[in-house]
């Protein structure tokens, strides 16, 4: 498993990996039963999914033109 | 929503992500391009409103407010066995649901009720794990219990309308629906919670 060598692709393998975890915390936290597990989801799991959203739009804004 | 089909749908866009990290040249054809969109954007924006919404819900549940130790007080005070406590004569006999019995009674009728009771709850538990909690016996209530939250069932019922005490006085009723006098004042449904007093009362087993 390795990164991609173009950054644009280099760039949607970490939007990935952030996006992932967010997601892995938000599976967690439904399963735990605790009071802390909605800020643990709001404040960690939401940051995670919302860092990989952004990395993934600044990925498609900044792509080369087809041209350049 | 179950849980479970949540934990499904993740376990589903983690599997994508998956295949969209191993080989991020199908980004290149617009059908990857249509699939990087849902995956690492849709996707996910999908579980985290499903998941928050879970949360919420889950919030409200008798078990999750008295998950905290220093509830425990009141969720013993549920079982209670004497009717003048007016708690336990609600959670013993079903007039609040029995799973949300806490945020039935705590929550404001009013617009952006729930809101507040979940800000409140952020506050408890920055309370509870950063300061010194009060003892249960000291907690109070912000403000004083608003008999709108009590009129939200009650009101209309035959039972409350045509109830011998409340009629005893024709300025009464108007006055309790008017929240002039608390239906907790003394003499009335005084008997609350009183969790300091729970050492000497007997306790009722049945029930779920």
């Amino acid at each position: 498993m390795t990164l991609s060598t173009n950054p644009v692709e280099r760039r949607l393998q970490f939007s990935g990996v952030l996006i992932i975890l967010g997601l892995l915390v938000e599976a967690l936290c439904l399963a735990w039963r605790g009071p802390l597990a909605f800020l643990v989801s709001l404040g960690l799991g939401g940051l995670l999914l919302f860092a990989g959203m952004v990395l993934f739009l600044f990925s498609l804004v900044s792509s080369p033109r087809p041209g350049n | 929503m179950p849980v479970s089909f949540l934990l499904l749908l993740i376990l589903f866009s983690v599997s994508l992500i998956v295949v969209l990290f191993l080989r991020p040249g199908i980004t290149v054809t617009r059908g990857g391009k249509i699939m990087a969109f849902l995956v690492l954007f849709f996707l996910p924006i999908l579980c985290a409103s499903m998941g928050i919404s879970s949360e919420l819900e889950r919030s409200k549940s008798t078990a999750f407010c008295l998950s905290c130790h220093i509830m425990e007080p009141y969720g013993k005070s549920l079982r209670v066995d004497d009717p003048a406590y007016l708690a336990a004569a609600h959670y013993q006999n079903h007039r609040v649901p029995v799973d949300e019995a806490c945020y039935t009674c705590h929550t404001n009728y009013a617009m952006f009720g729930t809101a507040k009771a979940k800000l409140r709850g952020l506050r408890h538990v920055y309370i509870y794990y950063f300061t010194t909690p009060p003892p249960p016996e000291k907690i109070k209530l912000y403000e004083s219990f608003n008999n709108r939250e009590c009129l939200h069932c009650h009101e209309g019922a035959r039972s409350f309308e045509q109830g011998a005490i409340h009629n005893s006085d024709p300025y009464l009723l108007p006055a309790i629906k008017a929240n002039k006098k608390s239906c907790l004042s003394s003499g009335c449904h005084e008997v609350v919670h009183n969790v300091g007093t729970l050492a000497n009362v007997k306790f009722w087993n049945g029930g779920s």
